[in-house]
This record gives structure tokens, C-alpha cells and sequence, in this order.
């Protein structure tokens, strides 16, 4: 089985990386798990992971005469597959965005749930594309209205492409006793659950720093326990993966003029 | 001259301190020049459904907000925006966290910055409907949690301690979030178009 879930936020600055990775960390004790950083304009999945030096990365695989192979980017680390992101800006002008389809299609093959970090703004055909192959996306929110306006329109962007919402994950909040009444209220908006509701936390700040995943670095945190949770109540639906690997082939989608 | 007309709480006009600069950057203003007076807020679309609306501070950190937009439900396209202001309790106007709601539109704003003596501003202080939590409006209006950590920091102990939140009010109004929705569709399907993606759309 497999299932291909696009991260998204709409904004920066929501903790999408730390969270897709908790995500991804947690349903990793019970499936193989691959985490593209499909953030290919403002990548730092190598930041939280220790792979700022890796040799090969997804922006070498984006490249029209690139030789290098999918499996070569591909970083087995903290029981997750990880397929970083370079951040050179020369790289990431030369990229094709087209081309992870076949990259995608390719690391589906062999996982069971394939987490795409996607990019915070929707300004670009490589930042919806991952919204666009994705089966289904987990929305990250802040509890504040610019947030909360920007998940809806990033579920709305997913949605046009029939990418409907597993869940919603409200993360860095401050205010426990709003947030219940907060994520009730926001139910009725988005189209899947609200999978958890994650405190604001120095531990994940310190994560980052030391380079490591939330559940890596504070296993046992009030934060990590919350991932967990959501990473319970996300309820994975079976595909075949040989569909999902044709439907990232397909179509070529052609640069706009 | 008299200044933002608050429902019969009237605010004298004051002196212009800064003009013509984004939410963001005039709430950052006040606090830093920590300004005692009001910004006012002013879409600079006209597509945004918006209307004007005041945010006061005491020492650079807010205090209330009042909006002549109504959170809960907005106007329907076409309606007379130019309305009399009066003395009166102003019909569809909002107040305190729902005037933030209201104001939190997706659209840029021009604001300007006017600085008042402390007791010009004291009723309206005083008046818990028109009450905002210190760290809201930088949260709210302008999606800074720095800028809002350090206004709840300088806030006196007794600022806003209500339940209700801007948030909440935001998620009450269904007819502002079904636009939000209705536009990013919109959007979403016409920049499909533009980067080639039409042929994925549903």
C-alpha cells in the first residue's frame, strides 16, 4: 500500500518541517516511510535532519542532465527515508519541477506512505505541484486568522485538483484552554480531522538547532506525544501503488511561456 | 476635526505621526516610538470587502479595536459603503476582538499612525466591549508572534483578559469564510491555467 500526503501550510514560519518529520517519525513504527523535501524554493529538511552536506539531493535529481540516480539522494536516517533538498539558488533556477513526478513516481514504488513537505506559498507551479500529485494533504495551522485564512486557501488550491484534506495539525499553540473550542469551530471548514493540537515548544527550536527531528531529540516531549497522536488518528487509506506511481508519470506538464 | 467615530465613543482626530505604511510595520512603529493613540486601518482594495477601522494603544501596546465592518456576515456586494456615521450604535460594526476579525482581511492596508494625549483616550479604555488582548493585533492584522510577545511583555497586568478571541470570532462569520474559499478556487483554477496545470483540474 501507499499513500502520498502533501504537507502544506500556506504560510512559513508553522513549523511544516518539524511537523511533517514528527509525522513521518511516528508512522514510521508501523510502515516504511519516505519525506521528500518538495520545498524546493526554500528547502531545510536537511537542516532538521544533519544533511546540509549531503552529496546528492533532490535538486541534483531535478536537473535535465542530471546522471544521477533516485536511489543516490535517498538517506536513510532516524527510520524514515529522507530525500533532501539542496538550497543552491543556481540549482534551484536550472531545476525542471516537472521532473518529480518521475522522482516521486519512483520513490512510491517502494515505500508505504510518502510525505511531500510542500512549499509555504502557492506562487508557483513547483510549489502546487506537490498539492497536484499528492492523494491527500495534512494542513498545518497556527492558531491566528492569517493562518487559519491561508490553510483555507491552500485546501482550496488541493481541492481544485482533487487532493482532499486528511487532517488538520495546529501546531505552536499557546493557549490550551482556546484551542479545543478554536480547532471544534475550524472542523467544520476543513475536510478532514483536527489529528492533533501541538504545544508551542523550546524543544522543538532545540531540535533544529542540534539538527535532529522533534521525536530524535525530545522523544518525550509534550510535543512529540502530541505528533504521535496525530499520527494515530491519521487514517491511511490503502493505494496501490503501482496507480499512484502511474499517476505521478503521467501527464508532462509544460513550463508556461 | 474630530477623528474615529467609535459608535458615540468619539476619538479626537490627533496629531499624524505616520502615514501610508503597512499593518505591520505601523504596529511595530507604536510600540517602538511607544505611541499612546490610534492607528487607522484603511484597505487599500476595493475588492477586499473592507472597511476602515482603529486599533489605540497606550505605551505602543493595544488596547481596543472597532471596525465599521461587521465581523459576523459583512455586507453583500453593492451595498452603500458610504453610509452617515452618527452618534448612534452603528449597525454591522464591530467591536474589540470582532473588530480584529473583521480587519484580518487577506488584502493590504494603509495605515496612519496619530498620537493623542492618554485621557483623550480613557473611555474608550475603559470600555470592555472595545477591549483587545495586547499580542492579538500583531498576531491578528499582522502575522508577527515576536512583535505580539513583546506587547503581552509590556502590557500592564490588568490588560484584556477575555475568553473570546479574534480567532473565533473569524470562524463564526461563514459567509466571509465561504469568500476566502469561493476566491481561492477562483485563483487556484486561473493560475492552473497559467502554469499549465489545467488538464489536473477537477
Amino acid at each position: 500500500m501507499v499513500e502520498a500526503l502533501a504537507v502544506a501550510s500556506g504560510k512559513g514560519g508553522v513549523g511544516k518541517t518539524t511537523s511533517t518529520l514528527a509525522l513521518g517519525m511516528a508512522l514510521a513504527d508501523d510502515h516504511d516511510v519516505t519525506v521528500v523535501d518538495a520545498d524546493t524554493g526554500m528547502a531545510n529538511l536537511c537542516f532538521h535532519t544533519g544533511l546540509a552536506d549531503a552529496d546528492t539531493t533532490l535538486q541534483d535529481l531535478l536537473l535535465a542532465e542530471s546522471d544521477a540516480a533516485v536511489e543516490d539522494a535517498v538517506y536513510d536516517r532516524f527510520g524514515l527515508s529522507l530525500v533532501p533538498c539542496g538550497t543552491s539558488l543556481a540549482a534551484f533556477r536550472e531545476a525542471d519541477p516537472t521532473r518529480l513526478r518521475a522522482v516521486v513516481a519512483e520513490l512510491a514504488a517502494d515505500t508505504d506512505v510518502l510525505l511531500l513537505d510542500s512549499a509555504a506559498a502557492l506562487g508557483s507551479q513547483s510549489a502546487v505541484l506537490p498539492l497536484v500529485l499528492a492523494d491527500r494533504t495534512v494542513v498545518v495551522l497556527q492558531p491566528t486568522i492569517p493562518s487559519l485564512s491561508d490553510g483555507l486557501k491552500v485546501q482550496e488550491y488541493a481541492r481544485s485538483y482533487g487532493t482532499e484534506t486528511a487532517g488538520v495539525l495546529f501546531n505552536r499553540v499557546q493557549d490550551d484552554e482556546a484551542i479545543d473550542r478554536v480547532a471544534d469551530q475550524a472542523e467544520q471548514y476543513f475536510g478532514g480531522p483536527t489529528l492533533a493540537t501541538v504545544p508551542e515548544s523550546d524543544a522543538a527550536r532545540a531540535a533544529r538547532r542540534a539538527g535532529e527531528p522533534l521525536l530524535a531529540h525530545a522523544p518525550d516531549s509534550a510535543a512529540a506525544a502530541a505528533y504521535r497522536r496525530a499520527a494515530d488518528r491519521l487514517d491511511l487509506q490503502d493505494g496501490d501503488e503501482g496507480a499512484v506511481a502511474d499517476r505521478f508519470r503521467s501527464a508532462v506538464i509544460p513550463e508556461p511561456p | 476635526m474630530t477623528g474615529p467615530d467609535a459608535a458615540g465613543l468619539e476619538i479626537p482626530r490627533g496629531r499624524l505621526v505616520r502615514s501610508r505604511v503597512g499593518v505591520a510595520s505601523a504596529l511595530e512603529a507604536a510600540f517602538s516610538r511607544e505611541l499612546t493613540g490610534y492607528a487607522r486601518i484603511e484597505p487599500d482594495s476595493l475588492l477586499a470587502d473592507g472597511e476602515p477601522g482603529v486599533v489605540t494603544f497606550a505605551a505602543g501596546v493595544p488596547r481596543a479595536a472597532y471596525c465599521e465592518r461587521g465581523a459576523g456576515g459583512g455586507e453583500e456586494p453593492g451595498e452603500d459603503h458610504d453610509r452617515e456615521r452618527g452618534d448612534g450604535p452603528v449597525e454591522g460594526d464591530s467591536r474589540g476582538v470582532d473588530a480584529l476579525a473583521a480587519l484580518a482581511g487577506p488584502g493590504p492596508c494603509s495605515v496612519e499612525l496619530y498620537e493623542l494625549p492618554a485621557d483623550a483616550l480613557a473611555e474608550v479604555h475603559d470600555a470592555a466591549e472595545f477591549s483587545v488582548p495586547p499580542g492579538a493585533p500583531a498576531e491578528e492584522l499582522a502575522d508577527d508572534p515576536s512583535l505580539a510577545e513583546r506587547a503581552r511583555e509590556r502590557a500592564p497586568d490588568d490588560a484584556h483578559d477575555g475568553d473570546a478571541s479574534a480567532l473565533e470570532s473569524f470562524l463564526a462569520d461563514e459567509e466571509r469564510i465561504a469568500a476566502i474559499q469561493e476566491e481561492a478556487r477562483a485563483e487556484a483554477e486561473q493560475r492552473a491555467a497559467e502554469w499549465g496545470l489545467d488538464g489536473e483540474l477537477e
